[in-house]
């Protein structure tokens, strides 16, 4: 099986070679350490001497200061970088003091055929060899899009206060990452294979907001960025953060392809629990836990998880760390010792 | 007496700010925690009756539903806010010391880490139990949190983290308490945080969720 055979029979829980893998995104200040630790020169070179099944293509969007799509609007109400993870959700929103939904007008709504460079996603998605499973890291976090809009608090609570004001905002982010894929999609037509989008719904603990409130707000947007994705013959995976046992059978239904990141030591989301209630109904992606055993375990103990993860998963479950971000404080021993075991 | 306190405490728990809230629906047009608590105290309801009473009472309620997964953050923060439209009318009765709060509570994100819905849910928590809460926000120095001991003597101080790489910030920070004010509490709370690593740094308490604190509290 070359990588992509091996991500799709994953995905159908189909019988597979070895255990399908993704390394996930290490963030800048987490490489160097990788690059010296495994003795290459790149990410990409560390990609195929661990033999990684997921190549993710990240979008072009040139918006400064951040240029990530991720930080397409600008909701600060007050001076700030825009930098991803540099502002909180629970800081001042535009929308904070606007209740009338007439007032979603006065935003500067971006409109992403300016910013997303047409050519460099083909270039990307392109230079990527066709045997890798090529995933587009779109996010499309539409309701963590709208709590931003607001302030995170504020907009939880007008999601009771004032439905209707807070799904006019979230429809309005649904329909800018609709236009925005689109484009991203035309651009990489017959070059890419999945798409990674996502919210985070869960705490360590449960749910942020009852699945009730989601199912009425936010999966509407949801379903549509999934049909979306589906009419071009492509494979979903959505990521949530957390504990989101209660609302994977809606993913399911929405129709997520795979679940990502089993963040392992949330409430409800160990491996053994997630087999037991969803056997063969999805496909998982994560299960390695990045809150305490890959940053604090030894090498073995990472070795011994992987180990029990596919025994319990042969298919069905996308080895890899619990988290997208790989952090500076992984040692890159734990990160050889989880593919090092599924090469083995 | 006890029916405006029952009042108060059903607005508490149920998110009804005053009477223009449209939360919660079947509340609409109904006085809420803002004038039943001017109401209460105008008719000689002590406020520290309805301090302890109704919004104590109103605010345990409400914890013990989000443990159990009864109610969520957006629920929890309506009652938050509720609580604190009936709180704004008994500042004077803190100011005056005819009310006294159970203690000083300094919570604080730890530095490098700008994560606080987590922080603010257990700050609403505590002061809903009936605590003076100083909130020094995310990514905080230590030596702010040296600074906000020296200030109130004897408070317990709560950090929070979310991050894994931030979680040496928070042993940097318990150790720098500790070293210094060897007899303040300290507890701890956050994604990555359970009760070894509370172990490890040299912590007091570890606590899962709001109500654990309160709990602890209250002990």
């Amino acid at each position: 099986m070359n990588h992509k055979d091996r991500f799709l029979a994953t995905v159908e829980n189909a019988p597979v070679d070895k255990p399908a893998s993704w390394l996930g995104l290490p963030i800048p200040l987490a490489e160097p350490a990788l690059l010296k630790h495994f003795k290459v020169k790149s990410i990409d070179e560390l990609k195929k001497f661990i033999n990684d099944d997921i190549y993710p293509i990240e979008v072009p969007y040139n918006f400064p200061p951040s240029n990530h799509i991720a930080c397409a609007f600008n909701f600060a109400k007050v001076n700030h970088l825009d930098k991803p993870d540099e502002r909180t959700l629970t800081a001042p929103g535009f929308f904070e003091d606007y209740n009338d939904v007439a007032d979603i007008e006065k935003f500067n709504w971006p409109d992403p055929s300016k910013y997303l460079d047409r050519e460099e996603s083909k270039r990307r998605a392109k230079a990527i060899d066709k045997d890798y499973a090529r995933m587009g890291i779109l996010w499309s976090a539409h309701f963590q899009d709208a709590c931003s809009a607001f302030g995170m608090e504020q907009a939880l609570m007008v999601m009771l206060t004032n439905p209707d004001m807070f799904q006019a905002v979230i429809d309005r982010i649904t329909d800018f990452y609709l236009k925005a894929n689109e484009i991203f999609y035309e651009s990489t037509k017959g070059y890419l294979d999945a798409v990674l989008i996502g919210n985070d719904f869960g705490s360590q603990t449960g749910l942020m907001v009852d699945p009730a409130m989601l199912s009425e707000f936010v999966f509407t947007g949801t379903k549509k960025l999934i049909d979306q994705a589906k009419s071009y013959g492509l494979k979903v995976m959505h990521h949530s953060c957390g504990s989101i046992f209660p609302i994977i059978d809606d993913l399911i239904n929405l129709g997520a392809d795979i679940i990502h990141p089993i963040q392992a030591l949330a409430e409800g989301m160990d491996a053994p629990n997630l087999k037991k209630h969803f056997d063969k109904k999805v496909c998982f992606c994560g299960g390695v836990d990045a809150q305490y055993l890959l940053v604090s375990g030894a090498p073995d103990m990472v070795s011994r998880k992987v180990k029990e993860l596919v025994e319990l998963f042969p298919t069905g479950l996308i080895v890899s760390p619990s988290h997208e971000a790989i952090l500076p404080d992984i040692p890159p021993a734990n990160i050889e010792a989880l593919f090092g075991t599924l090469n083995r | 007496m006890e029916e405006i306190l029952s009042k108060i405490a059903h607005c508490v728990e149920f998110g009804k700010v005053n009477k223009a809230a449209p939360y919660p629906p079947d509340m609409k047009g109904l006085d809420g925690a803002d004038e039943l608590t001017r109401e209460a105290l105008d008719s000689g309801v002590k406020a520290d009756v309805i301090l302890k009473q109704a919004l104590v009472e109103g605010m345990d309620r409400v914890g013990k539903k989000f443990s159990e997964k009864k109610i969520f953050i957006p629920q929890m923060l309506m009652s938050a806010k509720a609580m604190n439209a009936a709180i704004e009318h008994l500042k004077p009765y803190f100011k005056s010391g005819e009310v006294q709060r159970k203690g000083k509570f300094i919570i604080a994100t730890v530095q490098g880490d700008l994560h606080d819905i987590g922080k603010n849910l257990v700050k609403m928590s505590i002061e809903g139990a009936g605590w003076e809460v100083i909130d020094l926000g995310v990514d905080v120095k230590v030596e702010k949190l040296l600074a906000a001991i020296e200030e109130n003597p004897g408070a317990k101080i709560g950090l929070s983290a979310l991050l894994t790489t931030t979680m040496g910030n928070m042993k940097d920070a318990v150790a720098a308490i500790k070293s210094k004010y060897p007899n303040n509490e300290v507890l701890i709370g956050g994604a990555p945080v359970n009760d070894d690593f509370r172990k490890q740094i040299g912590a007091d308490y570890y606590a899962p969720d709001p109500q654990g604190v309160v709990a602890h509290l209250n002990k």
